[in-house]
């Protein structure tokens, strides 16, 4: 094989392919940007006081808080004593979305977060450690005229952690507790119009269950959902993306196969990367617009997951065969040190996820960090994850190091070596010099917007115009990630320009000291070698003998 | 003539709390629901001027909202001012907190505040609740199209409460043209109010991409409880800033008294005469009641101390049984049950 196409390619030819490429990136961060809306809408709603029977309470009815068949409610619970109403008859129903409005597939998913509001009073304050026990049922339908269809119902506990900032004084009584958010539910597909939930506190004390939580007020709680316009605008980028990274795969294997030798580590990774960029492109979230397919929010952090973790594979691996120290590599079984915590941390985050999302399938109102054990859990999980992260970072940085120690290495001694020599191993040098740059460019582009979108407030004004920094964020750096994965097999496919001479490549030059050293007078990469790589292997070792 | 255009042009709040006040239970009596639900209570109404009638009319579905906005608003006034010479108590008659509130006054500048603030608090709420059909989308909405909601969301509540405020209270006081001190001085206070909530929210962020990590985080801006609003209005209350009026080419602005002070901000309130000692009952302005029989504490050296609540006129002291709740159990919600303990307490009262 020649050298890759970026070897081979006039500086001019080059430019204008970087040209071509920053036009389309920023393309993508103006389609989030301008057309998107933000990826997502928080949605407030004030839980409204259904009184249930207080003779027979009817565990099987569903209450609405407000249209035709509203329940009957209190404004508050201050109207509640008088009235002879008890905690146990009291239901707080919320319907999502808000009136006149109508929730869609387009959202994806429905996150929401609980919150109550707990008034301070003296003799009626929230204990250590205090647990809610929540009895929720969630109801759906189609139409504002048919009957609540039951979708899930279950018990949960949530911890409550609140603090009260004031002094605990009679004189600050009915000030409010600040409480943790707490998660309630999380829906992986919005694919019915109307939802509706119906919480109760059931109060027993005998079994000590929902004593000493306080004076609760209300309940309060934040539906999150993505928006119907940045799911459009996202699945369109997917549906266009999905062909370029597919046509550019196959090309780039065609070329590979086009060759008489082998495939090597590096391009096999290359084109590992390419199948897990389109494996996360391909737009399989067009079938939950028609499908209630629950699952595919779990689906997309396999994808996701799957990618990050070619990608770090992919960064050792491109190191490792361009370290320079006459060691045979070409294996994939070498990297196991460096893969293996990549593999390991991501195979925690999996069993994280399946324990977080995967339950959720069953119960939407499970979480994780409802329990002690869970909490444990969750944290030795991601503890352990980031444990590889790091370890794996030290890996990668150390073998940066040593290439580049290589590098200098090498140039001091470049102007000694054969023409030949001289050549293949300047190709090797910028082929790694530019794409660590690339490399550090995108990550840094990441990292940065990641920080702006996490410190702006999520829009910026420009005249008439409002750009959404987050959407553009989304779709930026997706773009971007794309168009690195493209460039690269564009990039380090095999040249075709010297296809013809391939077999007279070699020549070996009897040296000074009677061996043998055989040269490859075409700019490739040592594991490129026509014969395999073993041999050439051989010679540097030998070289270096010397 | 000049006195009376100037108490008419004053009184919109309190005539809106005694809208509350009284037409709730005037209201009371016609209805069990006791809500205000047609057009034609809207006319019935004391208080109101056309122009909110008007609006009242357009949206009968928010006077509920309201209502229950001003009962917050004089709940949470008695609060602040429990143990003040003035305790913010209401007359059965109009307008409800009496004169006291008419003149240009710091109690004043605080019922128009805690008042506009308060409507703001209630419309929001009962946009959560789903009460209102009209809320988020119609206003402030980025991106205006039949399917708003489904593109790109709702903007958020608080912003058509304080629209509601604003267009609902303030109207009063528009409609009389800004000429007049009374009303600058009565738009910049009720705009203190609703900045009290505004410039406090809480923003709340929740985290869910990838195995729940920070890649995507929504944030939101949660309303504060009134009782905190309430609680800033009463410090924005003792830094109140005197003003007088002053022409600045055509317009007329409010401006420190003192020139030395530092000119005021939107959040504070101002006020343009000084208040009356409140110590003495006078029967010629209503809502003056005077100390008489407040209860006070004796070792404090505060308002609420009897040196100042009962201005020097002395006390008296009574030996009282009181019968107290002790050792209770409570739920979270509508039952308590407790044992009766009696125990001896001294109560002052002012002559």
């Amino acid at each position: 094989m020649a050298g890759a196409i970026i070897e081979n390619m006039s500086t001019k030819k080059l430019v204008i392919v970087g040209v071509i490429l920053l036009l389309f990136q920023a393309f993508a961060f103006m389609v989030g940007g301008l057309i998107a809306p933000s990826p997502t809408t928080a949605v407030h709603y004030l839980a409204t006081k259904c009184v249930d029977k207080v003779k027979k309470p009817q565990q099987t009815k569903w209450f609405m808080p407000w249209g035709e068949k509203k329940c009957v409610n209190i404004q508050s619970f201050d109207e509640a004593m008088a009235k002879g109403i008890e905690a146990n008859n009291i239901v707080f129903a919320v319907h999502i979305p808000l009136p006149n409005k109508e929730m869609s597939p387009w959202f994806q998913f429905m996150l929401v977060i609980l919150q109550f509001d707990i008034a301070f009073k003296m003799y009626n304050q929230i204990a250590d450690g205090a647990l809610v026990h929540i009895d929720v049922g969630l109801a759906y339908r189609d139409d504002m005229n048919s009957e609540w269809t039951e979708m899930a119902h279950s018990l949960e506990q949530r911890k409550l952690s609140c603090n009260f900032t004031a002094t605990k004084t009679h004189e600050n009584e009915g000030r409010h507790y600040e409480c943790d958010l707490l998660p309630f539910m999380e829906v992986g597909s919005v694919a019915h119009k109307y939802y509706l939930l119906n919480i109760r506190l059931p109060v027993n004390e005998r079994k000590k269950i929902n004593v000493g939580i306080g004076e609760i007020k209300d309940i309060r709680l934040v539906g999150i959902h993505q928006n119907g316009g940045f799911t459009k605008v996202w699945f369109a980028m997917k549906t266009f993306l999905t062909p370029s990274i597919l046509i550019i795969m196959i090309w780039y294997w065609r070329r590979i196969t086009l060759m008489s030798r082998p495939p090597v580590l590096l391009e096999k990774v290359i084109l590992a990367l390419g199948i897990s960029m389109t494996f996360i492109n391909i737009p399989v979230e067009w079938f939950s617009v028609g499908f209630n397919w629950t699952w595919m929010l779990l689906f997309g952090d396999i994808r996701q997951g799957i990618f990050y973790s070619m990608l770090l594979s992919f960064w050792i691996i491109f190191c490792g065969e361009h370290l320079m120290d006459q060691t045979e590599r070409n294996r994939f079984s070498i990297y196991w040190k460096q893969v293996g915590p990549i593999v390991f941390g991501s195979f925690c985050l999996f069993i994280f996820d399946m324990c977080e999302r995967g339950v959720q399938l069953k119960n939407p109102f499970y979480s994780i960090w409802a329990s002690d054990i869970g909490t444990e859990l969750a944290m030795a999980f991601i503890i352990v994850a980031g444990i590889c992260a790091c370890l794996y970072f030290l890996f990668l940085c150390f073998m940066v190091f040593q290439v580049f120690r290589n590098i200098s290495g090498k140039r001091m001694s470049l102007p000694a070596m054969s023409k030949a020599r001289q050549l293949h191993y300047e190709g090797l040098i910028f082929r790694f010099k530019f794409l660590m740059l690339v490399t550090l460019a995108c990550a840094a582009l990441t990292v940065i917007f990641f920080i702006i979108s996490q410190v702006n407030e999520g829009h910026w004004h420009r005249g008439e115009h409002m750009v959404q920094v987050n959407s553009a964020f989304f779709t930026g750096i997706y773009g971007m990630w794309n168009l690195y994965v493209f460039a690269i097999m564009f990039l380090y496919a095999p040249s075709h320009k010297h296809y013809g001479d391939e077999q007279s490549s070699i020549q070996c030059i009897t040296g000074d000291a009677g061996v043998n050293s055989c040269e490859d007078i075409q700019p490739t990469t040592t594991i490129t070698h026509v014969d395999g790589p073993t041999e050439i292997y051989k010679m540097i070792g030998q070289e270096a003998q010397e | 003539m000049a006195r009376e255009s100037l108490q008419v042009s004053s009184g919109w709040i309190l005539e809106l709390l005694s809208l509350v006040v009284f037409s709730t239970r005037y209201l009371a009596k016609l209805s069990s629901v006791g809500s205000i639900r047609d057009e034609e209570t809207c006319e019935r109404l004391r208080g109101l001027i056309q122009r909110q009638v008007q609006i009242c009319k357009r949206s009968v579905e928010v006077m509920d909202a309201v209502r229950r906005g001003a009962q917050l608003a004089i709940d949470e006034c008695q609060f602040q001012f429990r143990n003040r010479r003035w305790n913010c108590s209401t007359l059965e008659s109009m307008p409800v907190f009496g004169k006291v509130v008419t003149q240009g006054t710091r109690e004043a500048a605080f019922v128009y505040a805690i008042s506009a603030a308060s409507v703001a608090f209630a419309v929001t709420r009962a946009c959560s609740s789903g009460e209102l059909e009209k809320c988020g989308c119609d206003h402030n909405v980025h991106g205006v199209s039949p399917e708003g909601f489904q593109w790109s969301g709702c903007s958020d509540n608080i912003a058509y409460g304080v629209a509601f405020s604003q267009s609902f209270v303030d109207v009063r006081e528009r409609s009389k043209g800004q000429s007049s001190s009374r009303a600058l001085m009565n738009l910049h206070n009720n705009e203190a109010g609703r900045k009290a909530i505004l410039s406090h929210m809480r923003v709340e962020c929740k985290c869910h991409g990838v195995s729940g990590s920070c890649e995507v985080k929504t944030c939101w801006k949660a309303m504060p409880p009134f009782r905190k609003v309430g609680n800033i209005i009463k410090e924005k209350f003792d830094g109140a800033t005197e003003v007088e009026q002053r022409k600045v080419g055509t317009t007329k602005i409010l401006v420190p008294r003192n020139s030395q002070f530092k000119p005021h901000t939107d959040e504070d309130l101002v006020y343009l005469e000084p208040s009356p000692d409140f110590c003495d009952y006078d029967p010629r302005t209503p809502g003056m009641l005077g100390t008489v029989g407040r209860q006070c504490n004796r070792t404090s050296k505060a308002i609420d101390g009897c040196e100042l609540m009962c201005c020097g006129r002395g006390f008296q002291t009574q030996e009282v049984e009181v019968v107290d709740r002790c050792s209770c159990k409570f739920h979270w919600c509508c039952y308590v049950k407790c044992k009766q303990c009696r125990k001896m307490v001294e109560i002052h009262t002012c002559r």
